[in-house]
């Protein structure tokens, strides 16, 4: 599985998975993950321990997690971001936007 | 001599017969006439003594004369004279020299001192200007090697944002764009449906033809009609295939929209990460150089009145010239002195005629005047250097 997701038991927390390679051929699955998730007040961990590579279209895909998890008035933490990867976050000043942890 | 001997055996004896009536007799009157004795002994003792002496010296005198060669004095005061001549000639070389080598060099090293003062007064400036130069590199827009970094960095920033924002509108024109290809496949279902109705108006225009071939020639118009509603079916069909076959020319232009719109999403971000790197490097470089820059103005700061300082403390130095000079001329009046004894010594050998014990006498008178003379200016000299020591003396 490249992309997964799991809620939580008390369907508080979604998790989203990302495998090492987070690109462009991600985004329907990914989009996929959250779309039908209308829940209001859920928190939402992406979980980019195993992730290695990420592109700019992997930012946008972010971005757009982050204005569905605003439309439903949701938290998105990033969790374990290597530190190339946190590095690109950085750079994109996403840790101004959400919690990186 | 024995009748002075003999009187102090007496003042000895009359001491013994005082002491005893003092001890003994105990009677003042003989203390008195005693003492009286011993008193007026005494002075006849004393007086006794003086003469003998006088008479004595003038014996002495008298009977030397012979052994002390007139030739010899000569000769010695004349050596001793052209020794001191010598000596104070080559005092005198020596002093002048000496006061001449301080001058020259105090005068070198006062220069060299001015010199340095000015030398480190200009290399202050050139320092001064080479700052202000490295802290403000004009570029006619009053822009700094640190502006021009933060601009540069700002600008990587926009750039990023400029990436991430493209990024996202991409994928959602994809989101857009997927839904548009599932009005496809919807619109695929309904052309399937419509693909039965033609079927069916087939089957239903074959079923009216073979009804209008039994009705025999009262069927015949019928049988016109059902051939038409067949053929109908038939273009019906035919049109159903060319929309399916547009529709899918459509998909495959959207698939190549895809791939262009992917490529447009996913920019690689590693040579940006680099740029940032190497951008963060500079910054701290640049921040280096300006905190370096500081430091260096700073110790400038305080190295430049050091230097100042130590000057003025090597010119202050520079008095010893001044008392070295004093010195110098204190001991050439001391030279003045043993030229003036050398001269009266001089005198000496001259006067062949004047008898030595007269020479001698005027010579000692004129030592003792010239040391006196000595004595009298060292001790003004004393005073005046003593005064000299407590004052504080600048001489620039």
């Amino acid at each position: 599985m490249t992309v997964s997701s799991k809620l939580s038991g008390d369907s508080k927390q979604l998790v989203i998975s990302i495998s090492e390679r987070f690109d462009f051929s991600l985004h329907q699955k990914f989009r996929d993950l959250y779309n039908d998730e209308t829940a209001q007040g859920l928190t939402y961990i992406l979980d980019l321990s195993k992730t290695e590579y990420m592109d700019s279209s992997a930012l946008g895909m972010i971005l757009l997690l982050k204005d569905h998890v605003q439309l439903h008035a949701g938290n998105l933490i990033i969790s374990k971001p290597s530190d190339t990867v946190r590095k690109i976050l950085e750079i994109a000043q996403f840790q101004r936007l959400m919690t990186i942890e | 001599m024995s009748q002075i001997k003999k009187g102090l055996y007496l003042s000895c004896l009359l001491t013994l017969l005082i002491w005893v009536n003092y001890l003994f007799i105990h009677v003042e009157m003989l203390f008195i006439l005693l003492f009286s004795f011993l008193f007026i002994l005494l002075l006849v003792l004393t007086s006794q003594i003086d003469k003998d002496k006088n008479s004595n010296n003038s014996a002495k005198y008298g009977a030397a004369m012979p052994v002390v060669d007139d030739e010899l004095i000569h000769s010695v005061i004349f050596e001793l004279q052209q020794f001191i001549h010598q000596e104070i000639n080559i005092i005198e070389k020596e002093l002048q020299r000496t006061k001449m080598l301080v001058r020259d060099a105090v005068t070198g090293i006062s220069q060299s001192f001015k010199d340095l003062d000015n030398l480190s007064d200009d290399q202050q400036q050139m320092i001064q200007l080479l700052i202000s130069h490295s802290g403000n590199m004009e570029d006619g827009q009053g822009g700094s090697l640190e502006n021009f970094v933060t601009d540069s960095n700002r600008t990587l920033d926009d750039f990023v944002g400029v990436i991430i924002n493209t990024s996202k509108q991409s994928l959602e024109t994809m989101t857009y764009t997927d839904d548009m290809v599932a009005q496809f496949d919807s619109i695929f279902k309904l052309l399937t449906q419509v693909e039965g109705l033609a079927s069916q108006t087939n089957l239903l225009a074959l079923n009216a033809a073979i009804e209008a071939a039994r009705a025999g020639e009262a069927g015949r118009g019928f049988a016109v009609v059902a051939n038409e509603v067949r053929s109908l079916s038939v273009g019906s069909t035919t049109l159903n295939e060319d929309i399916r076959a547009e529709i899918n020319n459509a998909k495959t232009i959207i698939a190549k929209l895809r791939e262009s719109v992917e490529t447009m999403a996913s920019a690689d971000m590693t040579s940006t990460l680099e740029a940032k790197d190497k951008m963060t490097v500079m910054m701290s470089h640049v921040e280096d150089v300006n905190n370096q820059t500081t430091r260096s103005v700073e110790e400038l700061a305080i190295i430049a009145p050091q230097i100042t300082e130590a000057v003025n403390i090597g010119v202050r130095s520079l008095q010893f010239e001044d008392l070295t000079r004093q010195s110098l001329e204190s001991l050439q009046m001391n030279v003045t002195s043993l030229h003036e004894i050398s001269d009266a010594l001089a005198t000496f050998d001259k006067n062949q005629g004047v008898a030595v014990h007269q020479q001698l006498i005027k010579l000692k008178e004129r030592c003792q005047q010239v040391y006196q003379e000595t004595q009298q200016a060292e001790d003004s000299r004393s005073v005046k250097q003593l005064n000299m020591d407590e004052g504080e003396i600048d001489l620039f």
